[in-house]
């Protein structure tokens, strides 16, 4: 009979923890922030940003924005980051290889190294001679975090930045688009073989390709149509639809795409969050294009205010609780008509959503990361801060970045 | 007060702070601008599919733009007809329906009045391209194939004379000049442009190919002589009257040690009968006197070599586009009156589709050909490209 007490006493305090968790508030003991040692003019981050199962670390490309970019190491177990080295140092870059920034997710190959692509920096710099001493273009770069040895794969195109790569899971062929010419290219670095696909986008270049589970990589025509190159056949396929958008989205918020994305493999689905600030659900399937279901906006605020289609969100992470969480804000772009970046929380049962989190500027101006998550389900995201005291950069202003860890199911403040 | 006006000078110090770098925002973009969607890939509307469109031939009848395009290899190219007061595009052809094994209309257009010619390019190397007759009306093409100018070649380059109902060419790989006489079929063969051994060797040294020395164009001046490039870096002049081709004196402009890349790439005829140029090796811009035979150079609108078309426009005012890869595309006028260049910077022109959004902003980087509406009002590139759009702009 007392076993049976134990056993019942047991339960329920495994029940009430799960709903416990389950309904936790989110609150600022969620959240904390992790500074990039060694790198005092350390300006920004951008999508760069990524998960090494294999080794637990965090790996983060961070930047200045002009021309120093450094490789961040954030070890989970250890709580310690570290200056993996800049890129010039690491690779033996000459100066008229200066690369601007690390805008591409920093990816783990099936071989357990880290990939990323570089960027010349402002877009004014866009033409390969508006820069003074000219840009040659943007690497393809392979961290190899067991060695601690970083190698150069090549260029992409030739005074072309590559601002987004994504991964074949199976085959670890890369797939990048170029920046300004939005050329797609799918790169076998092992043998050496990138193929130009050609251009597929318009006025603005889409900064985020995905893959899924069956090897198939994703990108998205100046239509919002979803592009494919397809594991099985190395075949190049569009979709003959476009991502869901809201009345009214404009045409430069069409061509623009996608700005993050979360993946649910359990579910066997992906999350999209479009540039028109809506949340589609995305079932991959191996061959031919999958399922897409529109979970609407990403906000709901005064249209008077602000259209549903203008709000700037360039992450998105699924906690382990099942919940999408997205920091809305930068750019100019934030809710409400307020300066300040808000964490929002998607329950995707029940389609609702609210926000859990508000930050003045000066604590975050921008977050950027699409589902980078450990084992422990913490979050991890790029994060920049308004700074007066910093160097302004042109068109991104003056910032410093730090990285940000959220778990929404456990306090991680110190 | 006083407070005010600080804060107003202050707001516009900082105004002013940030207009130099807005500056280089700023696209070719003109009032009534628009881009016609040729292409796009696995859809129910009328359009281009992938790989097939670059639109390498273009001209104007009426209403209507009429491209021919080119494609990857063992793909097939089209006729399209775009209108441009709808902006849309109306008619398609698949070539290889009434002439297969071509894989490009790359030569531009020739013209005698209503009907339009052309000639393409094999798309298996040793097999001949052939000349076709194109005939653009009731919102259909017909084409008839006029047979192989010279056999196992393509056609590279290729106008027309109306005057004289003739036709005349530059073969490819060979770089022979041709004419065809239009109401007899009979075709003469020139060997005087050819590539020699001896250059075959030459340009061997800077790895060019037969694509990047040949003529990209040809043009016949009001007295009815033709004009185009030959081995190495010269200009001829045909006179049908003699039938004798002669080298030019003067060659093209050149930059230091890029010699062996000169070649016509575009012509325009002036009202006045003056002949402009477009040379792809460093993307001069030149004039030829027909009567003198002096070419002069007139410089470069932009740091990068090619200048892949040329039209005059209604107010008379050349417009060209420079630039190609490893860049891309600028466009440009020049005013014959005062001599001045004047870069117009990189095209970006609203693409109507109503169906996904009002407009979409569409930029041109990889520009083909360039051509004028028949009243010169408007101004029509053909992009280069995977999925290649027509864009056009009105010259005010």
């Amino acid at each position: 009979m007392r076993e049976i007490r134990i056993i019942i006493f047991m339960a329920l305090t495994l029940i009430l923890t799960v709903f416990g968790m389950l309904s936790a508030e989110v609150t600022r003991k969620n959240i904390r922030f992790v500074e990039y040692p060694d790198f005092p003019d350390a300006h920004s981050t951008w999508s760069s940003i990524g998960y090494s199962k294999v080794h637990q670390k965090v790996f983060i490309g961070v930047t200045n924005h002009r021309d120093k970019v450094g490789l961040f190491e954030y070890d989970v177990n250890r709580d310690r980051m570290r200056l993996c080295g800049f890129l010039p140092e690491l690779v033996n870059l000459r100066d008229f290889q200066w690369q601007g920034k690390v805008h591409s997710e920093i990816i783990e190959g099936p071989d357990g190294c880290m990939y990323f692509s570089t960027d010349g920096g402002e877009s004014r710099e866009e033409y390969l001679m508006n820069h003074p001493h000219g840009y040659g273009g943007g690497f393809f770069f392979k961290w190899d975090p067991a060695e601690e040895r970083l190698t150069k794969l090549g260029y992409g195109m030739l005074y072309e930045s590559i601002k987004d790569i994504t991964m074949d899971r199976i085959s670890g062929r890369i797939m990048g688009v170029s920046y300004p010419q939005v050329h797609l290219l799918v790169y076998d670095h092992q043998k050496n073989d990138l193929r130009d696909l050609g251009r597929v986008g318009s006025d603005h270049v889409p900064r985020v390709l995905f893959s899924d589970w069956f090897g198939n990589m994703y990108y998205v025509d100046w239509r919002q149509r979803l592009v494919k190159y397809e594991h099985d056949t190395g075949k190049f396929l569009f979709s003959r639809d476009s991502l869901p958008a809201f009345e009214g989205t404009p045409g430069n918020r069409v061509i623009t795409g996608i700005t993050a994305c979360a993946e649910d493999r359990a579910n066997g689905v992906i999350y999209l969050v479009t540039y028109g600030s809506k949340v589609v659900a995305f079932y991959p399937a191996r061959l031919g294009f999958g399922k897409m279901e529109d979970l609407g906006g990403i906000y709901d605020g005064d249209p008077e205010v602000r259209q549903p289609y203008d709000y700037y969100c360039p992450n998105v992470a699924l906690g382990d609780n099942g919940m999408l969480y997205y920091f809305i804000g930068g750019h100019g772009s934030y809710v409400d008509g307020e300066e300040r970046n808000v964490l929002m929380e998607f329950d995707l049962r029940k389609k609702t959503k609210r926000m859990v989190l508000s930050f003045r500027l000066k604590e975050i101006s921008e977050v950027t990361g699409s589902g980078v998550k450990d084992e422990g389900g913490n979050v991890y995201f790029c994060g920049r801060k308004r700074d007066p005291g910093a160097e302004m950069m042109g068109e991104s202003g003056a910032s410093k970045p730090f990285m940000i860890i959220f778990n929404p199911t456990k306090e991680i403040a110190p | 007060m006083k407070r005010g006006m600080l804060t107003l000078v202050a707001a516009f110090s900082v105004l002013a702070m940030f207009r130099p770098l807005a500056a280089e925002y700023k696209f070719f973009a003109p009032r009534g601008s628009f881009t016609v969607e040729i292409s796009l890939e696995n859809t129910d509307r009328l359009r281009l599919p992938i790989y097939r469109n670059a639109i390498t031939s273009l001209t104007c009848i009426g209403d209507y733009a009429i491209g021919g395009t080119r494609a990857n290899e063992g793909l097939s190219p089209f006729l399209f007809a775009a209108s441009l007061s709808s902006r849309s595009l109306e008619v398609v052809l698949d070539l290889a329906e009434v002439l297969p094994g071509q894989r490009a209309i790359q030569s531009g257009f020739g013209r005698v009045e209503n009907v339009f010619y052309a000639g393409t390019m094999p798309d298996k190397e040793g097999s001949s391209g052939h000349l076709i007759k194109v005939q653009f009306a009731n919102k259909r093409f017909e084409v008839t194939d006029l047979g192989e100018p010279v056999k196992g070649e393509g056609t590279f380059a290729l106008t027309a004379d109306s005057s004289l109902n003739m036709l005349y060419g530059i073969s490819h790989p060979s770089g022979r000049f041709f004419s065809y006489n239009i109401q007899t079929g009979q075709v003469q063969v020139y060997e005087e442009t050819a590539v020699t051994e001896r250059q075959l060797a030459y340009y061997h040294h800077y790895a060019l190919e037969p694509e990047d020395f040949l003529s990209r164009a040809l043009v016949v001046d009001k007295s009815g002589r033709v004009y185009g490039s030959r081995p190495v870096n010269s200009v001829f002049r045909f006179s049908p009257q003699s039938g004798k081709i002669e080298t030019l004196k003067d060659e093209l402009p050149i930059v230091w040690g890029r010699r062996p890349l000169g070649r016509v790439d575009s012509w325009a005829l002036a009202r006045d009968g003056t002949l402009y140029g477009g040379n792809a090796g460093d993307g001069q811009l030149f004039k030829i006197a027909p009567l003198t035979g002096k070419l002069t150079n007139l410089g470069k609108p932009i740091m990068m070599p090619r200048l892949v078309g040329l039209a005059f426009g209604c107010d008379g005012k050349l417009y060209g586009v420079a630039g190609a890869l490893p860049g891309y595309a600028h466009l440009f006028v020049y005013d014959p009156n005062d001599s001045g260049f004047t870069d117009l910077g990189n095209p970006k022109f609203p693409l109507h589709v109503p169906e996904i959004a009002g407009e979409l902003p569409w930029r041109g980087f990889q520009i083909a050909t360039v051509a004028a509406s028949e009243d010169n009002r408007y101004i029509l590139m053909g992009e280069d490209e995977s999925l290649s759009q027509l864009m056009v702009f009105p010259v005010k």
